[in-house]
C-alpha cells in the first residue's frame, strides 16, 4: 500500500512537470491554434543556461529567476522573429518551421554543452519531509513550485489588464485591435510566458532525470498527452491532463506494463483521445463548417 | 462647426476587389452622420477603411491629421471607437470583462468606476448580467454591449456600423434613443451605418447615400427625406 | 508556355544519368559506393514520404517507424529463416504497405496539425518499442541484429559493396518507375486534389478515404523497401538507429529536396547523406544545427526546395523572347507548394 501511495505521490510531482508544460503549450495553441513541438527543447536549453550560471557561482534561486527571464525574453524573440513570418502559412510550413526550432536548440545544447550526462542541483533538502517515506522533498518542493506558478498565472490572466487582453487577444483578435490591444505583442508575450514555464518546469526535473539534450523529449510527449486529455484549448484541462498523466504513468510503468514501455503509455493516449474524444476532457469540440 | 472627419478620394479593395471608387464626405464635431445604402454598397467597407483595417488609397484626415494608413490600434488611441458589423463582442468573457476591455487603452483608469456606473444608467440590463457569459446574451443586449464597450474609451467619434441588424424594431428604437441621448450629452459624434434607411434618418442631422462604391447623394436628412429617388428605393414611399 | 524537355530530350537525360550512377563503384572507393547505396536508399525512402506529405498532404513526423518496421523484416527473415535477401524486399515491402494503410484508417480522422502530433509520438516511442522485452526474441533487443552482406551472384567479379549498390540502384529504379506512373495519372491527380481542396474532391467523386489510406499503404510501402535495403547494406539493426531523429531526417529530405517532387527525393537524399559528412568535422552536433538552420530558411526562402527551384531557373534561362509573364513557382509562405501543372516530373 505504501509503495502504491509512493507511486502516486511521485507521480503527482512527474505530473506537476507535465502540467506546466501542457498549459505551455495550450497558451499557444489558444492564441495561434499551433502546437509548438519545440517548446521542449527550447525548455531544456534554459536548464542548461541555468546550469552554466551555477556553474558560475550563482546562487540557486538567483540563477533560478535570471534563467526564467532569459527564457521569456527567448520566447518573445522567437515569435517575434522566427514565428510571425509563418503564423499565416499552412500547417506544414509552421510544423516545419517548429521542427527547425527543435532541432536547432537541441543541437545548440549539444554542442556548447556536448552529450555527456549532467547533474542539476535541487533547492530542497536531501532528507525527506518530515522523515516521510512516501515524498521526497525535492518531489514535493517540485509539486508545491508548479502550484505556485499555476496560482501566479491564474492570477494574472484573471485580475490584470494585461492578462484579460491576452485572454482577449487569443480569441478574437480582431476585436481586440478595436479597443486598441497590439495582438502582435499579446502573442509575443505568450510565447514568452510559456517558455518561462518552461524553463520552469525543465529546472524542476533535471534533478532527477540528469541534464542531457534529450531530456526533455519524452517529457513534451507526455504533456502532448496530458493537452490532449484535458482538452487542448483548455488551460484548466491541461493542468488536471498533466496530474493524471503522470499518475497514471507511474502506476501503470511500476504495476502494468514495467518501466521500459511508458512512453508508449503516452503514445496510446495521445493516439487514443484524437481518435476517440478530440476535444479531449474540458475542450471545445470543433465543427468545421463545410 | 470644425469638421471632425474628413475623407477625400477614399479607394479600398480586398485583394483585387476594389470596393471603394473614390468616395469623399465628411462629418461635423458633434453631429451624427449616416451612410446609406444598400447590401454590398461599401458602407461597412467605408468604416473598416476609416480603422485601418482594410488597404486604403486616399486622404482621411480626423482633426485635421491623417489617419489613413495607420494602424488599427493606433487609431482607437486617437479617440475613434468602432463598433463593427456582427458586434464583434468577446464572447467567451463576461460583460464586465468586455467593459474593460473598451477602457483598455485609457490612460486615465480613475474614472473607471464611475464610467461603469454611467454605462449601466444607460442600459440597465447590462448591469443584470454583468457576470454573464457575453455570448449567452440576447442580440439585442449584444448590441447594447458592443455601444457600450466602444463609450468606455470615451470616444471623440463613434462608429456604429449597422447596429439595427437582425434586432427587432422595437430595441432599435431604444438603442438609437439612447445614442441620441449619449450625442448630446456626452459630445460624441457618431458616424452611422445603415440598411434602414427610415430608423437612420430619424437619428441622424446629415446623410450620405452610397451607391457601389460611390457617394451618390448627401444632405441634411430632411432633404434625403424628401428626395423622390431615396424615397421609392430605399424608404418604401 | 516555357519550353518543357519533350519526351526523347528527357529520356535522354535520364539515361545519361543512370549511366553515370552506374559508374560510381568503379570511380570511387568502396566507402564512397557505400555512401551513395545509402543516398539510393534514402531516395526511396524519401519518395515514399514525398507521396503521403508532399503530394498527398498528411504530414508524417513519424515514417522512421516503416523504415524500422523494413529494416526488422529483412533482419528477422534473414537471420532467423535464412530466406535470401532478395526476397526480404518484396516481403519488407508488403508487410509495410498492409502496416501502413492499417495505419492510415485511424489517421483518416486526424487532420494536419494533429496528424503531425500523432506521428511525432509514434517516432518518439519507437526506440522503446523496439525495446520491448516480450519481443526481444524477434528484435535481439538492445543488441539488435547482425546481417550478413550478401555475396554478388553468378561469381559477377564485382566486390560485395559493388554489387549492393547496382541491386539498390536497380530496386530503386523500378520503385522510381513504379511512382512516377502513379503519381502522373488519375491517381497522383486525385492525391493532389486532396491535398488542396479536399472538400471539393470528395464533391467531385474523388473516395478521399481509400485515396489517403491508400497512399499511407503505399507511402509506408516505399519506406519499408528503403529500410530493408538500409539494413543490409549498413549490416546492422538496432532499437537505437530508429530514433525520432530518423524521421525527422526524413522530413528534412523532403523539405530541401522539394515537396511533391520525384527528382526532390534525389536531392533530398543527397543533402541528408553529405551535409553529416562535412559538419561532422565541426561537432557531432553541427549536422542538426544545419538541418535546423536550413528547414527554416528553406521555408522562408525556398518552400519548393531544390527541385523546385531548378525548375523556376530552367524556366527562366529556357523562356522564349516574346513570353507572357511566368506563374511564379516559388510561392511565398501564405500559399502551398503547388506541382506546376500537375504532378509529373520535371
Amino acid at each position: 500500500m505504501e509503495t502504491f501511495l509512493h507511486q502516486v505521490i511521485a507521480g503527482l510531482a512527474t505530473g506537476g512537470i507535465y502540467a506546466s508544460v501542457a498549459l505551455a503549450l495550450v497558451m499557444i495553441y489558444q492564441a495561434t491554434h499551433l502546437v509548438n513541438f519545440a517548446q521542449g527543447e527550447i525548455a531544456m536549453f534554459a536548464t542548461y543556461i541555468a546550469w552554466t550560471l551555477i556553474q558560475t557561482g550563482m546562487p540557486y534561486w538567483a540563477a533560478f529567476f535570471l534563467t526564467v527571464l532569459i527564457a521569456f525574453v527567448m520566447g518573445v524573440l522567437i515569435e517575434r522573429i522566427i514565428v510571425r513570418p509563418v503564423e499565416q502559412a499552412p500547417v506544414l510550413s509552421v510544423v516545419v518551421v517548429f521542427i527547425g526550432l527543435l532541432v536547432i536548440f537541441n543541437s545548440m545544447a549539444g554542442w556548447i554543452y556536448t552529450y555527456t550526462i549532467k547533474t542539476f542541483p535541487s533547492p530542497f533538502p536531501k532528507e525527506p519531509p518530515f522523515g516521510s517515506r512516501l515524498v521526497s522533498s525535492h518531489e514535493l518542493g517540485a509539486i508545491c513550485v508548479t502550484l505556485a506558478v499555476l496560482a501566479l498565472l491564474y492570477a494574472f490572466f484573471r485580475f490584470t489588464p494585461l492578462g484579460l487582453a491576452m485572454r482577449a487577444a487569443a480569441q478574437n483578435p480582431e476585436s481586440s485591435r478595436l479597443v486598441g490591444i497590439r495582438v502582435g505583442w499579446m502573442l509575443a508575450l505568450g510565447w514568452g510566458l510559456a517558455s518561462a514555464i518552461g524553463a520552469i518546469a525543465g529546472m524542476m526535473v533535471a534533478p532527477v532525470v540528469f541534464l542531457d539534450p534529450n531530456m526533455m523529449a519524452g517529457i513534451l510527449l507526455y504533456a502532448f498527452a496530458a493537452a490532449l486529455v484535458g482538452g487542448i484549448d483548455s488551460p484548466g484541462g491541461a493542468v488536471l491532463g498533466g496530474f493524471i498523466v503522470g499518475v497514471l504513468e507511474n502506476v501503470l510503468g511500476a504495476y502494468v506494463i514495467g518501466n521500459e514501455l511508458k512512453l508508449s503509455v503516452a503514445l496510446v493516449l495521445i493516439i487514443g483521445v484524437l481518435v476517440v474524444r478530440p476535444s479531449g476532457l474540458f475542450g471545445k469540440v470543433h465543427v468545421t463548417r463545410v | 462647426m470644425a469638421a471632425l472627419l474628413e475623407v477625400a478620394n477614399l479607394h479600398a479593395a480586398y485583394g483585387p476587389t476594389r470596393v471603394l471608387h473614390g468616395i469623399s464626405f465628411g462629418l461635423e464635431e458633434g453631429s451624427i452622420t449616416a451612410l446609406l445604402g444598400a447590401n454590398g454598397a461599401g458602407k461597412t467597407t467605408t468604416l473598416r477603411a476609416l480603422c485601418g483595417m482594410v488597404k486604403t488609397q486616399g486622404e482621411v484626415r480626423f482633426s485635421g491629421a491623417r489617419i489613413d494608413g495607420k494602424a488599427t490600434e493606433d487609431i482607437v488611441r486617437l479617440g475613434i471607437a468602432h463598433v463593427p458589423d456582427g458586434r464583434g463582442t468577446f464572447v467567451n468573457l463576461s460583460t464586465e470583462e468586455n467593459l474593460r476591455l473598451g477602457a483598455y487603452v485609457r490612460k486615465d483608469k480613475s474614472g473607471l468606476n464611475d464610467d461603469f456606473e454611467r454605462i449601466y444608467g444607460y442600459f440597465p440590463r447590462l448591469k443584470e448580467r454583468r457576470h454573464q457569459q457575453a455570448g449567452t446574451l440576447s442580440g439585442g443586449e449584444q448590441q447594447m454591449l458592443a455601444v457600450s464597450r466602444a463609450l468606455m474609451l470615451r470616444p471623440r467619434l463613434l462608429l456604429l456600423d449597422e447596429p439595427s441588424f437582425g434586432l427587432a424594431p422595437l430595441i432599435v428604437r431604444e438603442i438609437f434613443e439612447i445614442m441620441r441621448g449619449i450625442n448630446q450629452r456626452e459630445k460624441v459624434s457618431i458616424l452611422l451605418v445603415e440598411q434602414n434607411a427610415a430608423m437612420a434618418l430619424d437619428l441622424a442631422d446629415r446623410a450620405y447615400l452610397i451607391e457601389t462604391g460611390n457617394v451618390v447623394l448627401s444632405g441634411t436628412s430632411a432633404e434625403i427625406k424628401q428626395n423622390e429617388a431615396v424615397r421609392r428605393s430605399y424608404l418604401g414611399y | 508556355m516555357n519550353q518543357t524537355l519533350t519526351g526523347t530530350q528527357r529520356a535522354i537525360g535520364i539515361a545519361v544519368l543512370i549511366l553515370a550512377a552506374c559508374a560510381v563503384p568503379f570511380l570511387f572507393s568502396n566507402y564512397t559506393t557505400f555512401q551513395c547505396t545509402l543516398v539510393l536508399v534514402y531516395a526511396i525512402a524519401l519518395l515514399g514520404l514525398n507521396i503521403l506529405t508532399g503530394y498527398n498532404g498528411q504530414i508524417s513526423l513519424g515514417h522512421g517507424a516503416f523504415y524500422a518496421i523494413g529494416a526488422y523484416v529483412t533482419a528477422i527473415l534473414m537471420d532467423k529463416y535464412g530466406v535470401p535477401y532478395w526476397a526480404t524486399i518484396p516481403a519488407a515491402g508488403a508487410v509495410c504497405l498492409l502496416v501502413g494503410f492499417l495505419f492510415g484508417l485511424p489517421a483518416l480522422r486526424l487532420e494536419g496539425l494533429y496528424l503531425a502530433l500523432a506521428t511525432f509520438a509514434l517516432g518518439v516511442s519507437l526506440p522503446q518499442l523496439l525495446k520491448y522485452k516480450h519481443l526481444e526474441h524477434w528484435t535481439g533487443g538492445v543488441q539488435g541484429i547482425v546481417i550478413v552482406k550478401p555475396d554478388p551472384p553468378f561469381g559477377l567479379p564485382l566486390n560485395p559493396d559493388q554489387w549492393l549498390y547496382y541491386f539498390t540502384l536497380a530496386v530503386m529504379l523500378v520503385m522510381f518507375l513504379l511512382g512516377w506512373n502513379l503519381l502522373r495519372g488519375r491517381v497522383g491527380r486525385a492525391l493532389v486534389a486532396i491535398r488542396d481542396h479536399p472538400i471539393a474532391a470528395e464533391a467531385m467523386g474523388v473516395n478521399n478515404a481509400m485515396y489517403k489510406s491508400l497512399a499511407f499503404g503505399v507511402s509506408a510501402m516505399y519506406t519499408g523497401v528503403a529500410g530493408a535495403l538500409g539494413a543490409i547494406a549498413i549490416q546492422f539493426v538496432a532499437p537505437d538507429s530508429f530514433t525520432i531523429f530518423l524521421s525527422l531526417t526524413f522530413l528534412i529530405g523532403i523539405v530541401i529536396g522539394g515537396l511533391a517532387s520525384i527528382p526532390g527525393a534525389i536531392f533530398g537524399a543527397i543533402f541528408t547523406q553529405f551535409v553529416p559528412n562535412i559538419a561532422d568535422q565541426l561537432s557531432k552536433a553541427a549536422p542538426w544545427a544545419i538541418y535546423g538552420i536550413f528547414l527554416i530558411g528553406f521555408m522562408y526562402v525556398m518552400p519548393v526546395g531544390v527541385a523546385g527551384a531548378i525548375r523556376i531557373l530552367w524556366a527562366k534561362l529556357t523562356r522564349p523572347k516574346s513570353s507572357t509573364p511566368q506563374r511564379s513557382g516559388n510561392q511565398p509562405l501564405g500559399q502551398k507548394p503547388t506541382v506546376e501543372g500537375g504532378p509529373h516530373v520535371s
